[in-house]
């Protein structure tokens, strides 16, 4: 009796060469360097436009671009940054690793997998197109709405809307196809001895990440769906004058809206342990504690929704209840606090560029996850709803915590992927021009928002000129240092730097570094049993 | 999984490869209405609260979970046998629903194994110009043992062990 790994389907036998091998491509390795790569791109694509927005924001008045077409980067900036770049981002780590880690020759379902990527790049062109439609004129440009799509401004707008409406349904649907796949891969396919409470937490990240995923995407699709109904169809769902609510929508929205952020997030809390215990060489503290803190934060992040709303109008019972709710998130995000700290606790720790993220990436994320308490206060977020405050809170939270979390994990896993080393030295300073000049760009907006100045606007009082054009100069540092991110990737994928080793962190632990590196094509023909 | 036996009663050998499932089937049910229940209960609410087209969307998608667990279900009965038995090798493959049997005569049969780019090894059993896979279930250290033990067991004695492409 021996243990074999699960069938390689058939088409996996003989695999095509060049574009065939990526269009057709059911191998989860390929899959997930395709979302890495799409990924990146849409990370420059999103982020050059708000370099853009900055420009324009470095001195009071209007000085490069209409004000509607101000509006329409800073809504397709959020939505490519958030359903192009960062989701993207963790779906790419999760076909590469998940597999690797639970010791599965592929994921369940190859064909899906193929698809789910598929139908990324042509959500990426609808978000897009109604800015090159403009100049041709066609419709009045992109979206501006903000990329939370509220009602009745969503209804009244143009073209740009109804783009973005099926760009988000194709990003959902890639997403539950994504999530459908984690869920059966990580429940079906794990190797002999892999028990649920023996998976990586990086996989268990991602499977809490799938449930949030086919919890919420339903209520967005629907609600987007009603908008255009109302929108072409002469519904009036959100439409006070026809009986509707437009408040509806913001409930609706922000049911997604929040666990969006956990989605982001969750993938990033389990491969960050991964890293802090390589370069700590210790094991990973308190694994089980994680475990039940991201269950605990998944539940608790589909029940409160409504602290984005605060402000719209509830019955203060509700704006009680959904002010503790929120606030009791930070307690087993303390225990991870806790457990991520402890594991480098007398730790015999080095530095090295993945680390010097993660370590990085814990402080900045701090700063997010402390001005999000703030901002749970039904009072204090009185004053500080939709002012530059929540602009610096969500960025610390979703650049610091999500961006810097996929780059640290990029810098540990690219040996392998690629099987070459990056240049640690351009590493090294890629992390620091990134710390700094994410802390320039944004340290100023929570004091422009604690001063008053109102998001989402093009001109401000003079009174903000000051914070602004050091924010705008931090942003255009902190852009241009992303071209080091990029050019340590492509140098690697170009098989340059040294060779990797199948393990190139001596304290690295996990099914992942038992393989050759790059890994084989087809990842564990001799399946592993895990003690 | 791989299940081997010798010599029982009129069969010389059998050897029985299967895919590793981790879930039973009613372990995979218990997680599919765990994962279902949620969404159920969200999309009723907000049909309540007068969003009735969330209830499609969230249908949909748990039919599409549902058929994901169905296809992986249906897999893990596949198999693929070898069993030997007087002057008859018989290879059995089920694919789905789909049941194959090929006969080949014992004596006139070749193992091929190849060396594929990435140093992955096929086997194929060969007689009288038709050829069958087999292994897909196997790992490649059980598809090169197995190769070896048919070696013993059959009758052709040119063993073609080679690099693909030759």
């Amino acid at each position: 009796m021996t243990t074999a790994a699960q069938a390689h389907e058939a088409h996996h036998d003989h695999h095509p060469t060049g574009i065939m091998r990526w269009l057709t491509t059911t191998n989860h390795k390929d899959i997930g360097t395709m979302y890495l790569v799409f990924a990146l791109i849409m990370f420059m694509v999103g982020g050059a436009m708000a370099l853009a927005v900055r420009a324009e924001l470095f001195q009071p008045g209007m000085q490069l671009m209409r004000p509607e077409f101000f509006n329409q980067l800073i809504g397709v900036h959020a939505l490519i940054m958030i359903f192009a770049a960062l989701m993207p981002a963790a779906t790419g780590f999760a076909n590469w690793l998940i597999p690797l880690q639970i010791g599965a020759p592929d994921m369940a379902l190859p064909r899906l997998n193929n698809w789910g990527f598929w139908l990324l790049p042509p959500a990426a062109i609808l978000l897009t197109l109604p800015f090159i439609l403009a100049l041709f004129g066609i419709g009045d440009g992109a979206i501006a709405t903000g990329w939370t799509f509220y009602a009745p401004l969503s209804v009244q707008e143009g073209i740009g809307v109804d783009f973005a409406i099926f760009a988000v349904h194709l990003l959902g649907i890639s997403s539950v196809m994504g999530s459908i796949n984690i869920i059966v891969t990580i429940f079906n396919m794990r190797a002999p001895g892999m028990t649920m409470m023996k998976l990586p937490l990086f996989a268990w990240g991602w499977l809490i990440t799938a449930f949030l995923l086919i919890a919420t995407i339903p209520v967005l699709a629907g609600a987007v769906t009603m908008l255009l109904t109302d929108r072409h169809f002469g519904t009036h769902f959100f439409n006070a004058a026809g009986g509707g609510d437009p408040i509806l929508f913001q409930h609706l929205f922000w049911f997604f809206g929040h666990p969006e952020v956990y989605i982001l997030l969750l993938p990033v809390w389990g491969f960050i342990p991964h890293i802090l215990s390589a370069f700590s060489r210790k094991p990973t503290y308190g694994y089980k504690a994680q475990v039940y803190s991201f269950w605990a934060i998944g539940i608790l992040s589909l029940v409160v929704w409504a602290h984005h709303v605060f402000t719209v109008g509830m019955p203060v019972p509700a704006l009680l209840y959904f002010m503790y709710s929120t606030m009791s998130i930070s307690l087993p995000l303390a225990v991870l606090f806790f457990c991520w700290i402890a594991t480098m606790w007398r730790g015999a720790m080095s530095f090295e560029t993945p680390m010097l993220f993660a370590t990085g990436w814990i402080i900045l994320f701090g700063i997010g996850g402390l001005t999000g308490l703030v901002l749970a206060d039904v009072a204090a977020d009185a004053q500080y709803h939709h002012s530059y405050f929540v602009v610096a809170h969500f960025h610390y939270t979703l650049f610091a915590g999500g961006m810097m979390g996929m780059m640290a994990g990029t810098y540990f896993w690219l040996p392998k992927m690629t099987g070459r080393m990056y240049s640690e030295k351009l590493g090294k300073l890629h992390f620091w021009l990134t710390a700094i000049a994410f802390n320039l760009t944004f340290m100023p907006q929570f004091f422009l928002g604690l001063a008053g100045m109102p998001r989402r606007i093009p001109d401000y009082a003079l009174q903000f000129a000051e914070f602004n054009m050091i924010s705008s100069i931090g942003a255009f540092i902190l852009g241009l240092s992303q071209l080091i991110f990029v050019y340590n990737i492509v140098s690697c994928i170009r098989g340059q730097g040294e060779k990797a080793a199948d393990k190139p962190w001596e304290g690295a632990e996990g099914l992942e570094w038992t393989l050759s590196s790059p890994p084989p094509y087809h990842s564990f023909t001799v399946q592993p049993v895990v003690k | 999984m791989v299940s081997e036996s010798g010599a029982t009663g009129k069969i010389d050998y059998s050897i029985t490869a299967r895919p590793n499932c981790s879930l039973t089937p009613s372990q995979k049910i218990g997680v599919f209405i765990a994962i279902a229940l949620f969404p159920l209960v969200v999309a009723t609410g907000f049909t309540l609260a007068g969003a009735w087209l969330v209830f499609p969307f969230a249908g949909l998608e748990l039919l599409a979970l549902g058929v994901a667990f169905y296809v992986v279900h249906r897999h893990s009965t596949d198999y693929e046998s070898i069993t030997i038995a007087g002057n008859d090798l018989a290879i059995e493959r089920r694919f789905y629903n789909n049941i194959s049997r090929v006969v080949f005569n014992r004596y006139w049969t070749y193992v091929v194994l190849k060396k594929m780019p990435g140093g992955e090894h096929k086997l194929w059993l060969r007689s009288r110009g038709k050829q069958v896979e087999f292994g897909r279930y196997m790992d490649n250290e059980a598809r090169q043992a197995l190769a070896s033990q048919l070696k013993r067991r059959i009758g052709a004695t040119h063993h073609h062990y080679g690099e693909i492409g030759e």
